[in-house]
């Protein structure tokens, strides 16, 4: 995977997907995509946001403790994914990833980006310890990351957004089985 | 690999964790089993690479409705 300096990373590459870093002149993309009742609905945060908060949030998440990168596929820009609160202390970060291209959603696509940044953040930024939230009726969200190796927290069973955290040894069972063709 | 539907059947039950194997046949409707997910896809897509050295692409399962047509696209591409 090739990639640009820690502190200045702009583009990731590799599987078949580029990843750009978030800039100012994409929030407004970032902000219609996250308003839009279809990417609303999964999150935790469901209000309304404006341009001035979307500008407000950008200002607050660019810097080295946050990465947010738009995905691109064949061309086009199809969703966002992202590692937030990074503690390089405790080794720890919450990663994240939208699709906002319908096409894109059911197929290899976003294991393809999931893949590329998880490269990242265990080569680079060198984080050991996932963790990840998921509205409990987000079906999907679940399936998906149970096959990247999350598994459920203790004690999360009634809780409406619930944290996964990452178990290395199940995320390399899929990976196994999978890598040789999303690198062809 | 030889192209055996039958085979190619098994293969691609083997893919499944929870569905039961007399629900995968080759007149299955794939994409309605309860189980159907992106992951499911990816793991077949990958099981046909490896074993019949077939690359599909999104539209070959898209436009795909059962497990017979699947498999007619695999063996078309070989």
């Amino acid at each position: 995977m090739s990639m640009e300096r820690f502190k200045d990373i702009k583009v990731l590459e590799g599987y078949g997907v580029k990843l750009r870093r978030l800039t100012e002149d994409k929030i407004e993309l970032v902000r219609k995509w996250r308003n839009d009742p279809k990417i609303q609905q999964y999150m935790e945060y469901r209000e309304y946001i404006t341009p001035e908060m979307q500008k407000a949030w950008f200002k607050k998440i660019d810097n080295d403790n946050n990465f947010y990168f738009i995905i691109e596929y064949e061309g086009k820009e199809i969703g966002l994914i992202d590692i937030k609160n990074v503690d390089y202390e405790k080794s720890e970060g919450e990663p994240g990833i939208f699709i906002w291209d319908d096409s894109c959603l059911e197929l290899d696509v976003p294991f393809r980006a999931s893949f590329c940044m998880g490269d990242f953040i265990c080569n680079v930024l060198k984080i050991k310890n996932n963790y990840i939230h998921i509205l409990r009726d987000n079906k999907r969200a679940i399936t998906y990351n149970k096959g990247l190796g999350y598994e459920l927290a203790d004690g999360q069973e009634n809780v409406e957004n619930q944290k996964y955290i990452s178990n290395p040894d199940k995320a390399k069972k899929f990976r196994e089985k999978v890598i040789k063709y999303l690198l062809k | 690999m030889k192209m055996d539907i039958q085979n190619f059947i098994g293969k691609f039950a083997e893919q499944f964790e929870t569905t039961n194997a007399s629900e995968i046949k080759a007149t299955t409707e794939f994409k309605k089993l309860g189980e159907w997910s992106s992951l499911i896809a990816l793991s077949v897509i990958a099981m046909i690479d490896e074993e019949y050295d077939v690359t599909l692409k999104g539209n070959d399962i898209r436009n795909a409705n059962t497990i017979e047509d699947l498999f007619n696209v695999v063996k078309s591409k070989k």
